[in-house]
């Protein structure tokens, strides 16, 4: 289940990114050469843009890519930190718990707007949303999952 | 109500939670706090990040990568120790050198500490370097990375203000060089004082072989500079031009890249993408609540009350966004403090575009300024040394990037003069 998560996301990662850089290099194709550039292709490229970034923020959380400041941790007892360890994937599920939930109101909101260039349903592009929502919460679970099964507190 | 947002975020920055979650999580307990609808949060990260602009910031972070998969670092590291190595303590100038040239292609300084450091600091230390010293030319030379084009930094004080990526990176590059040269001179006096090594000089042969291995690389940093200014690509086409230089350039020049490793190098560069977007979507909602409370207005009207000097004002700012940038990462207070900030020096007549290369040259500065600087903490990891040391051997460093900072604030035409031959 685990690897099955992960693959769909490394491999919606890989192919927004791909469609993002054919678009955008159609884009450039198209103003150097006799053809005109395609309205569409300026929102296709964020809408990939966006979707590969939705795909890719659970895997940074995997990989802990998110910045952040060690300064003060370091200087906390061990009880603490170990405490902390704990309990900050249980407060980033909370947060991505949320935000996933209403980033299911907004794809509905979404579903009444067509897209200016390229005519789709909005809620299509909205769902990205909801991807990092929930593959955040997904991977802040196996690190609340890791940090429980390690002895301590 | 405006104190939860703040003291929450604060808190959770203690703490250690990521930036972009103390950012996020302090706008949802506002949010709850005063009864707003929470679909605000998916709302304004959307239209976030839905910006044409950000969509080159990957596509530099690839590029970048893609072309150290070619053992780039260590490409640039032979040529600039064939070009001065032989001058006393070159090895610090090999340092300082590789993270200008380098910098036109990773854009961030702490990936540039953790890059050049693993490979600068066990080479100089073995060399019989002092390891404190090591990591402080490590640490401060990587500060010049963020300022020299293609600048991440530049491309998100952009979006934030709509200024020109391609004149924000020409304000940078005179800004950088200065700091550069600055460095150097530094590493040289300390060098001959400490009387440390240096190598035989190379040959001509030498050095032209290491330009022709680095050359390919190099061009990479023009084509997108002259194709942004010369009106040829947007920043966006611009960065993926970039990607396609150099996957030909990886797969048929340096022939280090194949399909496998480079599926590799797009997923790590997307994840750094991811978590830099996940920054600038919270931190975009986090703007809204500042500005639906008026403190920009706020901020700015206190900081004008004090004083209405262009100096005086830019000195506070100055204090405060170096005292900002030594606890917080370079793009997570841009995205914070830059929209406030410039407001406030538009009021006396400050040019938008110097005050962009004031704010992140202060910013990329607190990276190195002790206690808790950032590069220095990654530099002092990985040459084992504590960070006491470092920092007290990176203070003549400090000082000169505190020198090239005032020389920046008090002479505009040090970043005004480049983009001010390209007109628009």
């Amino acid at each position: 289940m685990r690897k099955g998560i992960g693959r769909i996301l490394k491999i919606g990662t890989l192919l927004s990114t791909w469609g993002l850089i054919a678009m955008v290099l159609l884009q450039i194709v198209c103003r150097f050469s006799w053809f005109d550039t395609p309205s569409w292709t300026e929102e296709a490229s964020r809408i990939l843009f966006i979707y590969a970034i939705s795909f890719a923020s659970g895997l940074a959380l995997k990989s802990n890519y998110y910045v952040h400041l060690d300064a003060f941790y370091n200087m906390f007892n061990p009880k603490l930190k170990m405490l902390l360890d704990k309990s900050i994937p249980v407060v980033i599920f909370l947060l991505f718990a949320v935000f996933a939930f209403y980033s299911i109101r907004f794809i509905s909101l979404g579903m009444i707007e067509k897209s200016p260039s390229m005519g789709f349903n909005m809620g299509v592009a909205f769902c990205s949303m909801f991807i990092i929502g929930a593959s955040l919460c997904y991977y802040a679970w196996h690190k609340i999952v890791k940090a429980f099964k390690r002895k301590g507190v | 109500m405006i104190w939860i947002l703040v003291i929450v975020f604060i808190v959770a920055l203690v703490l250690r939670y990521p930036i972009a979650f103390a950012l996020g999580l302090a706008c949802l307990v506002y949010l709850v706090c005063a009864d707003i609808p929470l679909i605000l949060m998916p709302m304004k990260m959307y239209s976030g990040i839905d910006v044409f602009v950000l969509l080159s910031i990957p596509g530099f972070i690839i590029a970048g990568n893609l072309m150290n998969q070619g053992g780039l670092t260590e490409k640039i590291i032979s040529f600039c120790n064939h070009l001065m190595g032989h001058i006393r303590g070159g090895l610090s100038l090999v340092n300082i050198g590789a993270s200008m040239l380098f910098a036109g292609i990773s854009g961030t300084a702490i990936s540039d500490t953790a890059s050049m450091g693993s490979v600068m600091i066990p080479a100089m230390k073995k060399e019989g370097y002092d390891a404190d010293f090591s990591c402080a030319v490590t640490a401060a030379s990587s500060t010049v990375g963020p300022i020299i084009p293609p600048s991440v930094p530049m491309i998100i004080a952009a979006t934030l203000s709509g200024l020109s990526v391609g004149k924000l990176f020409l304000a940078g590059a005179i800004p950088g060089l200065l700091l550069g040269v600055g460095l150097m001179v530094v590493a040289y006096i300390i060098a001959r004082r400490k009387n440390y090594p240096k190598h035989p000089k190379s040959s001509f042969g030498q050095v032209a072989r290491g330009f022709v291995d680095t050359f390919w690389s190099l061009l990479m940093t023009f084509i997108i500079l002259f194709g942004i200014i010369g009106g040829i690509f947007t920043p966006t086409e611009a960065s993926i031009v970039a990607v396609l230089y150099a996957l030909v350039v990886g797969r048929f020049v340096y022939k280090k890249l194949n399909f496998k490793n480079v599926q590799v190098v797009i997923l790590d560069s997307m994840k750094t993408s991811a978590s830099l977007m996940v920054l600038v979507g919270f931190a975009n909602l986090f703007g809204y609540i500042l500005i639906t409370e008026h403190i920009p207005q706020t901020i700015s009207s206190e900081i004008l009350g004090f004083s209405s000097n262009k100096y005086v004002v830019l000195l506070l700012i100055n204090l405060l966004l170096i005292a900002v940038g030594t606890f917080m990462e370079t793009i997570a207070a841009l995205l914070i403090l830059f929209p406030i900030l410039l407001k406030v020096a538009l009021a006396v007549d400050v040019d938008p575009i110097h005050f962009a290369v004031i704010a992140v040259l202060n910013l990329i500065i607190g990276l190195t300024t002790p206690p808790v600087g950032v590069c220095l903490f990654v530099a002092s990891s990985i040459g084992k040394v504590s960070i006491g040391k470092v920092s007290k051997a990176g203070f003549p460093f400090l000082m000169v990037s505190l020198v090239v900072l005032a020389l920046v604030t008090l002479i505009p035409e040090i970043s005004l003069w480049l983009p001010s031959l390209f007109t628009d």
